[in-house]
This record gives structure tokens, sequence and C-alpha cells, in this order.
């Protein structure tokens, strides 16, 4: 009542909704699948980036148009576009036929969610698009590090997949920790999109709690709130890492100070 | 830390006093702006869609348009009609904090609804049903227990799934659009929602014959405008424009136009449904 005075809103706040059985019950899911879908949407990202990140940096002409191209077309159309194409789009290139109708209407109960088809467009829609911003990160830290490291590894004897996987990965994916941080703020942001696709995350289940009970406001408020926890406690974990791993006298002038 | 919680203070203190100007009503806020910000539906046939021409158009929108020329009476001087797109989900909390004066769509009046907006009198009625593709065996709500079954988020007929027919596995969409084009691909094996609207989403596809629409209606869905909470003389004049129509038979017109013979969907009115909007006309 008193937020609502001051901003001269003519409404009844009411926000033991958050709380009340069962609409506090369906934001704990919410943000269960917030968290699984972020995190496992991640992993692709990470793992499909890093590819990326050495195909765009490595000398093999064919592979590495294969990988710009892909980064182009995935960082450069919107993710909400993205994720009807997966849902919409995607089953109908399988043939017509028992296969596809069975991943159309895939329906499995598992102990953590309910595995289906809007789950599974969801998590590749956002760990495709992910990927190729995540790739160019990797790109820009494999890039920063002076040529003469390669070189120097080179002539030592090392193969260049012995350079990649001794030299230029480890010491990239270092340099590009602060930038990371944030493409994996952003999965878990960009995952409210899921919503769109029938997802149960935390953005569904505010619009459910809010067509149960009208009170838009708080349910969106809660959002905002679960959204900001989220994101801070990442950021503080990622900050900790950043020093943990910040290489000495390179990108030290944050890192170091105690 | 300090500074920024003087800037608070001082922004608190100046939102404060403006709060007054705020609590105009709708109707002074429609004279002070020349503007009617009305919200409505986008993919509800034959309500609020969006034509082959890429037109905006629908009975919702004809009657939206007979408030915005009884504003321009009323007030002495042209209104701007302004559409803003909502979805289920948005509609309520929309009009609730006063973003826009009127929703005309395809709402359904529930009394759970009137406790945080008001509504006009009816001005269509329908039900929910079951859209499926023929030859699926599915005739009824009981049928669809264990089976995947869409409806539009924060729509009644998504509540009645919910409560009628726990078993069922929901699957939700952001309109009625999306929630066909899976039904089409077999994503769900039905799409519930209001009879009519099934019809018309029915009609619109290139082989309307391929899909039937099932079941006995297991909700009662009338259909209002809503408007904001405890501004009567606003209520009224929206409800007032619709009892207007009917007197003058404008109203039957424009139902004849979007549900009659040359219609977007065929669905002649019933003589008891005739009655009802009759009666729901109060004398002058």
């Amino acid at each position: 009542m008193l937020l609502a005075g001051f901003l001269g809103l003519q409404y009844d706040f009411r926000w033991s909704v958050l709380w009340e059985s069962p609409f506090g019950y369906w934001l704990l899911q919410g943000v269960k699948n917030t968290i699984i879908l972020s995190l496992l949407a991640w992993v692709i990202a990470l793992v499909l980036g890093i590819a990326l990140g050495i195909l765009r940096t490595a000398p093999w002409r064919v592979p590495r148009a294969v990988a710009t191209a892909y980064v182009e077309f995935f960082r450069n159309t919107p993710l909400l576009v993205q994720l009807f194409f997966w849902y919409f789009a995607v089953p109908q290139i399988l043939p017509a036929g028992p296969i596809r109708d069975a991943v159309n209407s895939l329906n499995v109960d598992t102990p953590l969610l309910t595995l289906n088809y809007e789950f599974l467009a969801a998590l590749a829609g956002l760990g495709v698009y992910t990927s190729a911003r995540v790739g160019e990160t990797i790109r820009a830290g494999i890039q920063s590090i002076p040529r003469q490291q390669t070189e120097a590894a080179l002539s030592s004897g090392l193969s260049l997949v012995q350079v990649y996987r001794h030299v230029l990965i480890p010491v990239g994916l270092r340099i590009v920790i602060p930038p990371m941080a944030t493409e994996f703020l952003s999965i878990f942001k960009n995952s409210s999109l899921a919503v769109t696709i029938g997802f149960a995350e935390i953005t569904f289940q505010t619009q459910q709690v809010n067509s149960y009970t009208f009170k838009g406001l708080e349910a969106v408020t809660a959002a905002t709130l679960i959204y900001l926890a989220i994101s801070l406690t990442i950021a503080a974990f990622m900050s900790r890492m950043e020093r943990q791993y910040a290489i000495p006298g390179l990108i030290a002038r944050g890192a170091t100070r105690e | 830390m300090k500074k920024s919680l003087g800037v608070l203070l001082a922004l608190l203190f100046v939102t404060t006093a403006v709060a007054p100007a705020l609590a105009e009503t709708v109707l002074e806020k429609i004279n002070r702006t020349g503007t009617l910000t009305a919200g409505t539906r986008t993919a509800s046939i034959p309500f609020a869609f969006i034509n082959e021409k890429n037109e905006w158009i629908g009975f919702s929108i004809d009657f939206l348009e007979a408030v915005q020329a009884r504003l321009e009476k009323k007030l002495g001087k042209p209104i701007k009609l302004d559409k803003k797109e909502v979805t289920p989900a948005t509609r309520i909390p929309l009009v609730a904090n006063r973003t826009i004066d009127v929703e005309c769509g395809s709402t359904t009046y529930t009394r759970g609804r009137d406790e945080t907006v008001d509504f006009s009198i009816n001005f269509f009625f329908t039900g929910s049903q079951l859209l499926v593709k023929k030859g699926s065996g599915v005739k009824s709500l009981a049928d669809v227990a264990g089976k995947r079954v869409g409806a539009a988020q924060g729509t009644t007929n998504e509540k009645a799934v919910r409560a009628q027919q726990p078993r069922a596995d929901l699957v939700t969409f952001q309109d009625h659009a999306a929630g066909f084009l899976a039904l089409e691909q077999g994503k769900i094996v039905a799409y519930v929602t209001d009879g009519i609207l099934l019809a018309g989403l029915a009609a619109k596809t290139k082989n309307p014959k391929d899909y039937e629409v099932v079941g006995d209606l297991f909700t009662k869905d009338p259909y209002s405008c809503i408007v904001p909470e405890n501004d009567s003389k606003w209520r009224d004049f929206v409800s007032h424009t619709l009892m207007e129509l009917i007197d003058n038979g404008k109203y039957f017109e424009m139902y004849d136009k979007w549900f009659g013979e040359k219609g977007v969907v065929q669905y002649p009115m019933s003589a008891q449904v005739r009655n009802f909007m009759i009666m729901q006309s109060m004398p002058e």
C-alpha cells in the first residue's frame, strides 16, 4: 500500500500471493526449471563455443568458413525467432511418419522435469544461440595471445593440435573469463524467452500466478527479484573465479587487488 | 551511498507530489489526451485479428470504433483510437494499472476477474470446446486424459482443463495461432478455447474440412469488455454504447457482418441469445 501510494497507483498490493499455496510452489518449480534449462544450455554453449573458437582461428579454410557462417547466422538473428524455428520448423525437417510424430508429441516424466519437445527446443535454441556468442568471445581470447607464443610453441616441436590443447585454449579461456561471465548471466535472463514455446520456467510461472490471482505487479516483482538473485549469485561466483584464474601480469589490474 | 539515498528520497517526493494528478477518471484522461487507448487481440478470429491484407479488424474492433464515435460526440472533438496488442496474460494487468482504457477482444466475464477489473455488459456468448483433427478419436474432454492438450496461457479455458481434466498434459501457448500450428503438427491432440474461436481458427486454414470442433461446452464464456476497477462513469459509457447499438439495431448488423452467411465465421445468432441481448439493454 505504501509503495502504491508513492507511485500514485490505484492498486491494492497483496504480496501473500507469492507464497500462498499453490502459487509459491509454482514459482519454485519455475526457478528449478530455469536453472536446469540454463545450466544444460550453458554446457552446450561452452562445448560448441570452444569448438567454434578453435575453428575460427585455425588455419583450415573450409572449417573456418563453416564456423564463420554458423556464428554469423546464429548471432545475428533474434533468439525469439530461433526458438520458434526450433520448436515449429525443425521437427518438420524430419520425414513425415512415426519418428516425427514421436518427437512432436514427446512427453516423458523424469524426476527432475517433464521431458518434452518444448524443453528440448528451448535447450537447443538457447544453447546454440549462446554458443555463437561464446565462440566469438573465445576467438577474441585466442587472438589476443601474442603470435610469438604460438610460434614459440610450434618451434619447440608441438603440433598445432598440441599448441591449441596446451597453450592457446588454457590461456585464451583464462583471458576471457570476464566476458564469459556476462554470457553466463545472459543465458539465465534469455531463458525467460522459453515461455513463448510453453516451457514452464520462472516467467511462465509468474504469468501463471498472475492469471490465477490477477496480481500481475506482485508476480512480475517476484520474477525480477528472483532473476536478480540468480544473477548476483552467478556474478559473485564468476568474479571469484576470475581472481583465481587470472594470469598474473596480464589482466591483473582488477584481479590482484585484494 | 548517502547521496543515492538522497536522490531516491527526492524521487519519491516528486512522485508523491504528482500522484493526485494520476487519479483522474478515464473519461477525464481521454478528454485531456484526445486518445482512446484500447487493448485488443491479434489472433481471435473474428473478434480481433490481422487479415491477409495486414488489416487489424474484427467484431470487437468495430465495437471499439463505436465507442470512439460516441466519445467524439460526447466530448465534441476528434478522439484518436490507439489500438494496443494484448494477450490473455497481459490484458488484465494492463487495464488494472490503467495503461489501457478498455480491452475488447474475446475476454470472458468471470467473478474472479471482477475483483480486479470491471466489465461492460456482454457482447457475445460461447464456451470451451475442443478442436481436433478429424478421425483423432477425441470426442470430449474425457478422452484427452494422458494426452497432450493445448490452450492459451491465462484463459478461462486453460483453467477449466486443469480443473476438469487434471490428467491431461497441458501445453500452453501465448496466442491461438501458435496453438493451432501445434495441433496441425501433431504436438497436441486437441486445442482448447471458446467454440467460436475454434470455428474461426479452422475456417482460416487451407483445409477447414480436416478439423472438427467437438464436445459439449464445458465452460460458459460470456464476452465483455474490461475497464479499470472503480470508475463507474467509464464502465457505464462503454455499456451504454453497446445498449445503443442493440436498440438501434447496429449490433445485429455488426453481428451479421462477421458471423452471418458472408461473415468470416458462420455462426448464426440463436433466438435465445438475441432475446438476451435485447433484455440486456436498459431503457433510456
